[in-house]
């Protein structure tokens, strides 16, 4: 079985958009200019990207067919995805399979007998209620409750509830039931709802058949940015289950509970909703690497190209949610959506911070229809340096764990273990270091990698509404700057507390924040300080040459 | 592992006898030759063949030690019923208190005892009790030689799937698997709400051994593990003149009650 996978054919993608674009590898050029083509910015990797090519923010919030791409943006928009080429996509995707385990079978099982009628007595009989965490016992009556910024909701079209993010899903599932009634009351009318806003809160709706997401939001964000999150959701339930499994699930049955086999993971999604709330990836759609020296970079990717094995795609070393390297298969790319539902993954269970573990992971974006098998440890247990090693074959967690060992060994005889634990203790660098007095912070990121760079967010920004306040103001020019009517290129922002200005290109965006005492023409010249800085910099905050076994 | 996996780590296939330290080649080795009735696939010392982590130096665990004898120990049960709880306790000596950490997937980690001597490296895989990786755990029952079922004192619906989770067990261990049940969470005697006679009689029913156990305070942890190390240790080694090893009397002798009245 897992021969198959490596059929040389197998491997190909047969969607051209998957694979990065051709054509970027031009001169680098010195200075940084706004006619700067793709490819050629501060950052940009040398030998393509490790990462599919995701050419702007609407890319991720597109569905995920490639066909959507071509349609008009008003209409891609928060429209489910055309049943038939969900159909196209699903086969496409078990063509290029990777080994599904044999879990949709079980629950096929399962069905069939709870059909029958006797369901009971299978070790699976749902419990998580014996295992209460503190959301569980919130009332949802309380004032508290309804305080929240921003609540999120998945029910299945059965209207039954999967997720709350506050309170007990069973206390809601009335509300649950006027929100499915709500959409399927535009349904009945051919017509779909996507938001309401009301009394400052934004509801907002996103369809992802079987599933249904809601989240009822008072933050600034725009409705677009919200339905970016909800889908954020649906993959991380996606990366739990297969988009085959769950499908084939509500198809046998379309009243089944999915709570029963998301049991456990509430924790990770919890965990999603925090990150996404303070951690500027993920309304980047890229990925912040560790900064650090290119030498010991190669040194640490060399090791982790070496120990290879035939079953591995990716390896993966990250510390805290910086990636410190990536090594993959040839020709497979990782998309930036999947590597951050696995740093969430790894960053909110502490359940890996000893021994080796090893879980099925589908990562959706890659193939939503089979799971890979992630092997999961930390290098060292004082030091914040996690292990990933993606394979495809789920009987290979020895080869997989040797592979480790294999990796530990070179990073030893290479010795470059110094320099990493030495990175590992600066894991952000600070703003000072760019030598721009009103300069506060900034967010770069480099469009043809997918990676981004960002100090450390420092004084005024010290406690953590401020932070929250500061990536709010982001977002909110990300917005504009992506509006989808009407995109803009650049924005200043003059605000009582400090000035934004946001420069988007085809090659990159640059978002700064500096004093509120600083001009615009202060601000242009810092920018353009600022981008001869990165590129200086650009090998230790960037991973210019990507490798792969 | 399956045939597969037998025929592609040919390092690991051949390895068994090289696998052995001097040690242990001169004490056990004509034991495990000759007297190996059980079957095909006997729980005798035969780690490289599905253990190709320790492949490179294989008398060598992960942390350094050096080991006669290696085992799979899987550790089974409904979620929350504290698995990794007691791994920790009996790897670490600690207990972790505080929120409920759901294991991902399945976790694997070593520990080596020291058995009349013998040194017995235990390859403890803890599982996650949710559902959705109930076939994750599927396809590492058929290497274990020992099975852990835990059950949570506290909670009757992880009792009641015990027998559910037998069937589980035949269904895809080994046939001479050892297995022990354990009724974990004896400290919290407030909110028990299964009796140790009700365990008892359950495990009498399956002539499973049996005992009750509690992570937070360390109750009977060491002793659960200390008796399936000795338990595969006289298997794999049968020694001529030593007697036959019994685990239900062993564990009827050492085990203690959870009350300062039984024992």
């Amino acid at each position: 079985m897992a021969a198959d996978v490596h059929r040389k054919k197998g491997w190909e993608v047969p969607n051209g958009s998957l694979a990065p674009g051709d054509g970027q590898h031009v001169e680098r050029s010195e200075s940084p200019t706004p006619g700067l083509a793709q490819g050629t910015e501060p950052g940009a990797g040398q030998e393509g990207a490790m990462f599919v090519h995701t050419r702007s923010y609407e890319d991720l919030t597109s569905p995920e067919d490639g066909a959507a791409a071509v349609r008009s943006p008003e209409e891609r928009q928060g429209e489910p995805a055309e049943p038939t080429s969900m159909e196209q996509i699903s086969k496409d995707f078990s063509e290029l399979s990777t080994q599904l385990t044999g879990m949709a079978l079980d629950v096929e099982e399962e069905i069939r007998q709870s059909k029958e009628g006797k369901l009971e007595p299978s070790p699976q009989t749902t419990r998580r209620d014996s295992v209460l965490s503190g959301k569980e016992e919130e009332d949802v009556t309380m004032d508290a409750w309804r305080m929240h910024r921003k609540h999120v909701f998945v029910l299945s079209e059965a209207g039954k509830p999967v997720y709350s993010r506050y309170g007990s899903e069973e206390a809601l599932s009335s509300t649950m039931g006027v929100m499915m009634a709500l959409v399927s009351f535009l349904e009945a009318e051919k017509n779909a709802i996507r938001s309401i806003h009301a009394d400052g809160y934004k509801v907002v709706f996103v369809r992802r058949s079987p599933l249904v997401l809601v989240a009822v939001a008072r933050t600034r964000q725009s409705e677009q940015e919200i339905a970016h999150e909800l889908l954020y959701i649906y993959y991380q339930i996606l990366s739990l289950l297969t988009w085959t499994q769950l499908n084939h699930i509500f198809q046998q049955k379309q009243n089944y509970d999915l709570r029963r086999l998301l049991a456990g993971s509430e924790r990770i999604t919890d965990n999603l909703l925090d990150l996404m709330a303070h951690d500027p990836s993920f309304l980047m759609g890229a990925v912040r690497c560790l900064p650090l020296a290119a030498s010991v970079r190669d040194a640490v990717s060399t090791s982790l190209q070496q120990a290879k094995a035939k079953s591995l795609v990716f390896s993966i070393l990250l510390s805290g949610n910086q990636l410190v390297s990536l090594v993959r298969k040839k020709d497979q790319f990782l998309h930036p959506i999947d590597l951050h539902l696995l740093f969430n993954l790894i960053s909110s269970s502490s359940s890996f911070r000893e021994g080796e573990a090893w879980t099925p992971i589908c990562l959706p974006k890659f193939n939503s229809s089979g799971f890979f098998h992630a092997h999961i440890s930390y290098l060292e247990q004082e030091m914040d340096l996690c292990l990933l090693l993606v394979s495809t074959d789920r009987e290979d967690f020895f080869t997989v764990s040797d592979c480790k060992r294999r990796f530990q060994e070179r990073l030893r005889r290479r010795g470059v273990h110094h320099a990493l634990q030495e990175a590992l203790r600066t894991p952000f660098y600070s703003v000072a270091q760019v030598g721009i007095p009103d300069l506060r912070h900034f967010i770069y990121k480099s469009k043809s990698s997918g990676l981004f760079t960002s100090p450390e967010i420092e004084a005024p920004y010290v406690h953590e509404e401020e932070k929250e306040r500061l990536l709010g103001l982001y977002q909110y020019l990300h917005s504009r700057a992506h509006n989808s009517s009407r995109p803009l290129k650049n924005i200043y922002f003059t605000g009582p507390r400090e000035n934004l200005l946001a420069w988007v290109t085809s090659a990159f965006e640059l978002y700064i924040c500096y004093s509120p005492l600083g001009t615009k023409a202060g601000a242009i010249s810092a920018v353009n300080k600022l981008m001869k800085w990165i590129r200086k910099e650009e090998d230790r905050l960037f991973i210019l040459t990507p490798q792969t076994y | 592992m399956s045939r597969k996996k037998a025929a592609r780590s040919k390092g690991g296939g051949a390895a068994p006898s090289a696998a052995l330290p001097p040690a242990a080649q001169g004490s056990g080795r004509a034991g495990t030759g000759a007297g190996a009735p059980r079957g095909s696939a006997p729980a005798a010392p035969e780690l490289p063949r599905s253990g190709g982590a320790a492949a490179g130096r294989p008398s060598l665990s992960s942390s350094g030690e050096f080991y006669d004898l290696a085992f799979k120990v899987m550790l089974v049960g409904d979620s929350g019923v504290g698995k990794t709880c007691l791994l920790v306790r009996f790897k670490d000596g600690a207990f972790l208190a505080g929120s409920f950490i759901s294991t991902v997937g399945i976790d694997f980690r070593n520990k080596v005892l020291t058995v009349d001597g013998v040194k017995v490296k235990l390859q403890i895989w803890d599982t996650a009790g949710q559902e959705r990786f109930r076939s994750v755990t599927h396809a590492y029952y058929r290497d274990a030689h020992a099975l852990l079922l835990l059950y949570d004192v506290t909670n009757k619906a992880s009792f009641d799937n015990i027998q559910a989770w037998l069937t589980e067990i035949h269904e895809y261990a080994q046939q001479d698997v050892v297995l022990m049940l354990l009724g974990n969470k004896v400290d919290s005697a407030q909110d028990r709400v299964v009796k140790r006679e009700d365990g008892e009689k359950l495990a009498k029913e399956y002539g499973v051994p049996f005992m009750e156990t509690s992570a937070k305070s360390g109750l009977n942890v060491e002793l659960a593990f200390t008796a399936i190390a000795k338990e595969l240790k006289h298997r794999s080694m049968k020694l001529p003149n030593e007697p036959k090893f019994k685990l239900h009397d062993y564990v009827k002798k050492e085990v203690r009650g959870s009350g300062c009245c039984r024992s």
